[in-house]
């Protein structure tokens, strides 16, 4: 057992150090570690480090003198007198060994229960959303930027897009950014079933997200996206919340958060998508695709428009899919501009939000600000994925604001006869030599990147 | 530094004769008063009783330490005295205190050398050996001798 003490006496000239020297020998006496730091007229002598408060067991404070305590909120602190000190120290040290002493909570409240308290303010479905967010952000991050540094050094513009050589050491490293990526939506899921259920939400949560986000499991082209990750990740966070409800037979409870909960859960969720969501999302992407097969001989001005729009709806999922195979399809035809607007409309949200994030730091948290940064890098190499935890924390106010600047880009870039022979998008793809008037491209891109971020910045509050 | 830099052989009595708490308090403020340190005896008992208030200095294991921090002490000063018999202190352990310390402490003083000092004693009289060495001794050098370790 580690304990501090404190001890304090009105003139500080003898009780303080007679009562730290009591403890030290008490404590000595029953083989527990003791720093005693004495506030006398010296001043404060032996002054514990915030590590060392971290680490103790328990704060004995004998002081005849008002001691500050804000330090020790959280931990067991023990408030008696100088006098106990000097006589009572090895009393005063079982104390912490029977348990008998009671957590300082503090006159003001913790950061945490602040938190708490904050949270507890919050709309829920807000508050699961974050909490998935603000796991999956570490995660985006590391996957998105060690996807862009390899395509950046290691990318070559080929017909089917940039391509990195495979003895190359940047394939390497592509392939650990994509495995951050791989999780990225199963994390959000799971952690907005863990916020929802607790722990018995993870499981499903993390397993149905994977399965949201990987459409072999539906025969679909194109997996549900990070939209789908949180419809994931409600559906088993209240199915397992639900379970948990039961009332179930006393030998039954110990396996219930481990095994009964978690696998009923992940069998429902599994099965929503497989038989329910599936079908219609790879119906949704056949009629998509007819349907822009059906817009090429109408105004590529319109066209131009849908596709920035479905770029940046779902950022990688269903909808992003299939504009953007339609694009790649059209340069095999040799119609190069349509890439070509789709690439700009591509690089917008991540460019957008993290622009917006540099803008004004007053709307959002620091992770996201971070996030921010990651998205700039992101963005520059076409990795639209950068934006998602922006969308996916506050979809109603970030997805309009990116499908609007997305609009923008692809519009002027279908207007200026961008043209793009690489299914790729972003600035690289104009810095490789695949890009036709990249100015009338990077005129876009800009206009569609203030766009976004003034618009977003405009709709979203202040955090608190 | 010494303990016994604060002191002097004048400052120990071994054999106090007062019987009250009070009585032994104006013996010793007489004792300091002597030494030339202290400008004002009733502003310093003052201050003493204004610490007894607080909480007596009756530490008990016999020990008192009363002590003062007052402006009417020119220079940091330590007495001792010795009570075969024994005074009431309202001591914590209820026994009467046979060893006292009395402490003088300028208000202001340049350095904390002194106070130092004290925490030396404070932190020897912890030590149930020492005390028990103390209350035995015999002569006024004996008590100064073993003072003189502490420092």
């Amino acid at each position: 057992m580690k304990l501090l003490g404190i001890t304090s006496c009105p003139n500080g000239i003898a009780h303080t150090y007679m009562a730290a020297e009591s403890l030290r020998k008490g404590a000595e006496e029953l083989g527990v570690k003791i720093k005693v730091e004495t506030q006398g007229s010296i001043g404060v002598e032996n002054e514990f480090t915030a590590d060392e408060i971290r680490e103790a067991d328990g704060i004995i404070i004998a002081a005849d003198k008002a001691v500050e305590k804000s330090r020790f909120v959280g931990k067991k602190v023990l408030v008696t007198g100088v006098q106990d000190g000097i006589h009572k120290a090895q009393e005063l040290i079982r104390r912490f060994e029977t348990g008998d002493v009671p957590e300082y909570k503090g006159d003001m409240k913790s950061i945490n229960e602040v938190k708490q308290e904050r949270k507890d303010k919050q709309n829920p479905f807000y508050r699961h959303l974050m909490n998935g967010v603000s796991y999956m952000i570490p995660f985006v991050a590391v996957g998105g930027l060690l996807i862009a540094l390899s395509l950046a050094i290691g990318g070559h513009p080929t017909d089917s897009g940039l391509q990195i050589p495979k003895d190359s050491v940047w394939k390497q490293i592509m392939d650990v950014g994509s495995a951050g990526f791989t999780f990225m939506v199963p994390i959000l899921a799971g952690f907005i079933a863990m916020s929802i259920a607790d722990r018995p939400g993870l499981a499903p949560g993390m397993i149905g997200g994977y399965i949201a986000a990987n459409g072999s499991f539906y025969g679909s082209e194109a997996g549900a996206g990070f939209l789908g990750g949180i419809l994931a990740g409600f559906v088993a966070g209240y199915i397992a919340k639900w379970i948990k409800s039961w009332s179930v037979p006393r030998v039954i409870q110990p396996i219930m958060p481990i095994l009964v909960i978690p696998l009923l859960a992940s069998i429902v969720v599994a099965s929503l998508f497989i038989f329910v969501v599936g079908a219609p999302i790879a119906s949704l992407m056949d009629w998509l695709t007819a349907f822009l097969n059906g817009m090429q001989g109408a105004s590529s001005i319109i066209l131009a428009l849908i596709l920035g729009a479905m770029i940046s709806f779902d950022m990688g999922g269903p909808v992003n899919k299939v504009a953007f195979l339609f694009g790649a399809s059209m340069i095999g035809q040799g119609n190069v501009h349509i890439m070509g607007a789709i690439a700009a409309a591509i690089c917008v949200p991540p460019l957008g939000m993290g622009l917006a994030t540099l803008l004004n730091k007053k709307k959002y948290e620091k992770a996201e600000q971070e996030a921010g940064k990651a998205a700039l890098a992101m963005g520059l190499v076409g990795i639209t994925e950068g934006a998602i935890p922006f969308a996916a924390k506050d979809p109603l106010r970030v997805i309009p604001s990116i499908m609007a600047g997305s609009m923008v880009a692809s519009t002027i870039a279908m207007l200026g006869h961008v043209g793009n022979n690489v299914p790729h998008g972003g600035p690289i793809v104009a810095v490789l030599g695949a890009i036709s008037h990249p100015l009338m491209y990077f005129i876009g891109i800009v206009a569609g990147v203030f766009v976004t971020a003034l618009l977003v910045n405009t709709v979203k509050k202040n955090v608190a | 530094m010494k303990l016994t830099e604060l002191m002097s052989k004048d400052l120990v009595d071994i054999d106090l004769k007062a019987s009250t708490k009070n009585e032994v308090i104006d013996h010793m403020i007489e004792k300091l008063d002597q030494s030339d340190a202290l400008k004002s005896k009733r502003k310093f008992k003052k201050a003493i009783e204004k610490r007894e208030k607080e909480g007596s200095t009756g530490i008990g294991f016999k020990v008192a330490i009363p002590h003062g921090k007052s402006k009417a002490v020119t220079a940091p000063r330590v007495a001792f005295g010795l009570s075969r018999a024994g005074v009431d202190w309202n001591s914590v352990d209820g026994d009467n205190a046979q060893l006292v310390f009395m402490i003088a402490v300028p208000e202001e003083s340049a350095g904390n050398e002194h106070l130092k000092i004290l925490q030396m004693l404070s932190i020897k009289l912890m030590d149930e050996a020492f005390r028990n060495q103390l209350l035995n001794v015999q002569t006024v050098n004996e008590a100064y001798e073993l003072l003189e370790q502490i420092g």
